[in-house]
């Protein structure tokens, strides 16, 4: 019997709000509200980039009781806030008491960068003995991980990823493995990202972020000719994996199958960039769809990790196009023109589109780059896709893509 | 599943042979450390490795730019794929690999100058390696690499869940080979955390001990070229140890504390055993996580009695980190490399530390001398991470060695 | 207020800021009830985050396993100890 893996619920806490409701309509109306970053620590010296994809104030008081919550870092309550939002919208329901057979994968690229920043000012200002025992407990990148399988009993395999902007989709694939091994009875899978003012202002340092124009108006714009830096976001987003058959058998609604997945790299990538030749990862994208029997005619969508970043996006489009050769490229979307780097906005954009939701035109694209010719997605004649291929491709060389079909394809 | 190739630096030096003279001597390397300032800390010691031989240096290109969780890394992978005698060019390769710090140390450098604590100019370069991801990256790239390549990030577990990844990924046939392993260095972040969490021993740690009164911090790296017998057999390469399986769980029980009875971890090696074929009673020794934490030492030694029944105070324990202190996220890397390097010698390595063992415990811990191992031996290593995680590999003697 | 109110209020306030409690004020915990297990529910963390926060505000150092335990026992247990450590600091000066 070949087992598959599906999803069945999606959570997430973003700067369009909590669950999945709020970014689903995000992504209808191609809107989200962005907030002006903290500058008041004084770490910002430019001011080339001064709104990202924000939090805010969150409630969360019906996910985690206050009590519970305290110790926790922004990343783990937000974590936990959107694994029982997952949890609740695949109406499984986890007895605390008991000891789950669930994983939990978690990915994320900073780690806990804020709650690290605070332990090291402690320790720097006023010495070890100042160093809060509460904070460091907080300061590992798997705290989300393991508040998780706190909060609903897991005692699954608990993993993190860290691998940048490839995180997510490795992180869903290992899951995967769990669920169809039988080793887990079902996983909770996602990408958490807390964009502290730190890190807001060094990559702003790095040139990294798309700047205000003339109006004022920061936008990042995916695979756009003028295209001049990515979006900053934070946020995290959870999906429940179940084994196909035994997510049947109790009833529950998938949301997408989880086709195949997988990942490589790119030896000639500079450490904190993208490679300039796409011809080693279109081999690698070539050899997983044949090992995997799978025609590109088959992909009516294509939910790409584009940022409008200048080389991000470049390489991004030179892959798929490299791959698809002559053939047209189907919609391509960019989900994080609107959500932002991090948080997990191509996770729940790519569960989505295959779950059926409507996309409306990507923000912040006006003009095709002659060197790429790819549009992304206007808008027009959206057709919910039966099958597609998420793409995303991290600074450093690592590379993951999955196949996601609607379910019951 | 085979072993073909290991590198490993560590506080007992730049490679395999400091590394394995080191445990069999029944000595610490643990001592003061140099690499920050120590007052205010409730400890001096640490794990620390010296400084490269000059023909490491020179072979890593870049040097200087590397953070030195990258360069532990690089030197390691280069040891690794020699033994093997390997190049990775135009093979299915992937690299998975474990770490917490990679280049922490030099971003607290990049804030000290930045808000002035520190002298100098806070270089944005200095940030190129703070990704976690960074050595594992390092590595892949250093061998061209094209395969899945990433880096898993769980505490302490970390080293045992890349290997672990790394067996299922050649099992499922999507590579051929892979280079796994991890990779650490010290830092004012976890040293002064574990320091606040009063879980350091301020002499050195001594696992298992009576007294034992926390763990001491290390750095380094620990590498496993791994591949099917199959494959290395294509290729002529001679195996140095067999690689039966793995297992994970998690406590889910506290943040820091592990489960005092030990339940994750006696999951994490029952799964291991059940995913190796092999049962309790062919187990011939542990290669324990053994932090030397009060908690810790405790509730492994609970999980063993569990797992190992009527003989599990006869199954020879041993604890690496008496020797080369706590890895963090390689931990589970070069431990796995300590058991190869039994595996080789024929012995079980004597577990550092003076003090009686903690009755209580009940454990067969190794001591003063090398225990002899049958040939064809099989071991269990343990991991137990810092808010729950736990990984456990089952590894075994190749042929006729041990 | 006498001396010991005073303390006993401060201790709550700290406990309350360092440990997070939002939402909890000082009149809502009540002087014997236990801190730790049932309770207020702390748990070994939280007293280490206490002991760090007894040291930045009063200077005092507490090294004992034994000593925390009993004064940490209660809000009336915790003031009691602190009162005793600044008197005993007052005198070696």
């Amino acid at each position: 019997m070949i087992r598959t893996a599906v999803i069945t619920g999606l959570g997430a806490v973003s700067a369009a709000g909590c669950g999945r409701a709020p970014l689903a309509d995000a992504f209808r109306t191609s809107s989200i509200t962005l907030t002006p970053v903290d500058r008041s620590a004084g770490y910002h010296r430019l001011q080339r980039s001064r709104l990202a994809a924000l939090v805010g104030a969150a409630e969360l008081g019906q996910w985690i009781a206050p009590l519970v919550a305290r110790r926790m870092s922004q990343s783990s309550r937000w974590a936990v806030s959107a694994a029982r939002m997952a949890l609740a919208d695949a109406s499984l329901e986890l007895d605390p008491q008991a000891s789950n057979p669930v994983a939990v994968v978690m990915s994320t690229a900073y780690g806990a960068a804020a709650v690290t920043e605070k332990m090291l000012r402690q320790v720097q200002d006023e010495g070890p003995e100042a160093a809060s025992p509460a904070l460091f407990t907080e300061s590992v990148a798997n705290a989300p991980a393991a508040q998780v399988a706190l909060a609903v009993r897991a005692v699954g395999a608990n993993i993190t990823v860290t691998q940048r902007q490839a995180g997510p989709l490795i992180a869903l694939g290992t899951a995967a493995q769990e669920v169809i091994a039988g080793r887990a009875e079902c996983a909770l899978v996602g990408s958490v990202d807390e964009l502290s003012p730190l890190i807001h202002s060094i990559l702003d340092r790095f040139g990294a972020l798309a700047p205000a124009d003339a109006n004022g108006h920061e936008a990042a714009r995916p695979f756009d000719r003028r295209r001049s830096g990515f979006l900053a976001g934070e946020g995290a987003t959870v999906v429940v994996l179940e084994e196909a058959t035994a997510a049947r058998r109790r009833g529950a609604r998938a949301l997408a199958e989880v086709d195949f997945y997988g990942s490589a790299f790119d030896p000639q990538a500079p450490r904190t960039d993208w490679s300039r030749d796409p011809s080693t990862l279109v081999e690698s994208l070539s050899r997983l769809l044949e090992r995997h029997d799978a025609a590109l005619d088959d992909f009516e969508c294509v939910v790409s990790g584009a940022c409008g970043s200048t080389r991000g996006d470049r390489l991004e489009a030179l892959v798929l196009e490299g791959v698809w050769g002559e053939r047209r490229l189907p919609p391509v979307l960019a989900p994080k023109a609107l959500t932002g780097e991090h948080g997990g906005g191509l996770l729940a954009a790519a569960v989505l589109a295959a779950a059926g939701a409507e996309f409306g035109p990507t923000p912040g694209f006006r003009e095709v780059d002659p060197e790429l010719g790819l549009a992304p997605f206007d808008g027009s004649n959206w057709v919910a896709p039966g099958r597609l291929l998420v793409s995303c491709l991290a600074t450093g060389g690592a590379a993951a893509w999955a196949m996601l079909t609607r379910a019951g394809q | 599943m085979v072993v073909t190739g290991c590198g490993a630096v560590s506080a007992w030096g730049w490679g395999v042979e400091p590394l394995r003279q080191g445990l069999r001597s029944g000595r610490s390397a643990i001592r003061p450390t140099t690499v920050f300032d120590t007052r205010g800390q409730r400890t001096r010691v640490a794990g620390e490795v010296p400084p490269p031989p000059v023909a490491v240096v020179q072979r890593i290109a870049e040097w200087a730019q590397l953070a030195m969780a990258d360069r532990f890394a690089l030197a390691a992978a280069d040891e690794a794929v020699e033994r093997a005698d390997l190049a990775l060019v135009g093979r299915l390769a992937g690299t998975f690999f474990g770490g917490s710090t990679a280049g922490m140390l030099e971003c607290e450098r990049y804030l000290g100058r930045l808000t002035g604590a520190l002298a100098g100019h806070p270089r944005l370069a200095l940030l190129a390696s703070q990704q976690i991801n960074g050595p594992g990256d390092a590595v892949a790239r250093h061998l061209e690499v094209t395969g899945p390549t990433y880096t898993v990030s769980s505490a302490c577990a970390s080293g045992g869940l890349a290997i672990a990844a790394a067996v299922e990924s050649i099992r499922r046939g999507e590579v051929e080979v892979a280079v796994a392993g991890g990779a650490d260095s010290l830092c004012l972040l976890t040293y002064s955390g574990f320091n606040s969490l009063r879980s350091v021993d301020p002499e050195g740690c001594r696992p298992f001990r009576a007294d034992r009164a926390g763990l001491s911090i290390g750095e380094g790296a620990g590498i496993l070229i791994l591949e099917s017998l199959a494959g290395a057999n294509a290729r002529g390469a001679s195996p140095l140890a067999e690689i039966l399986g793995w297992g994970s769980s998690c406590d889910a029980h506290h943040m820091t504390a592990p489960h005092p009875e030990g339940d994750g971890a006696a999951a994490a090696i029952t799964r291991a055993l059940g995913d190796a074929g092999i049962s309790p009673d062919q187990v011939a020794f542990i290669n324990a996580h053994g932090t030397g934490t009060p908690h810790n030492d405790v509730s492994e030694a609970r999980a063993i009695e569990r797992v190992f029944g009527a003989r599990w105070s006869r199954v020879p324990v041993t604890a690496t980190k008496a020797s080369v202190g706590h890895l963090l996220g390689c931990s589970g890397a070069i431990e796995a490399v300590a058991t190869v390097l039994a595996f080789l010698d024929g012995a079980v390595q004597p577990t550092p530390g003076h003090g009686p063992v903690d009755p209580s415990l009940g454990l067969d811990l190794v001591l003063d001398e090398p225990r002899r191992l049958a040939p064809g031996s099989v071991a269990v290593s343990t991991s137990f991470a810092f808010g729950g995680a736990n990984a456990a590999l089952v590894l075994a003697a190749w042929g006729d060695a041990a | 207020m006498s001396e010991t109110g005073s303390t006993r209020e401060q201790v709550k306030r700290l406990i309350i800021e360092h440990l997070n409690l939002e939402g909890l004020t000082p009149d809502m915990i009540a002087d014997d009830d236990a801190l730790f297990g049932e309770g207020l529910g702390l748990d070994s963390v939280d007293a280490l985050e206490l002991v760090v926060a007894l040291e930045k505000k009063w200077g005092l150092r507490i090294e004992n396993q034994e000593t925390t335990r009993a004064a940490f026992a209660s809000v009336a247990a915790l003031a009691a100890f602190v009162d005793r450590a600044r008197a005993n600091e007052a005198q070696t000066g």
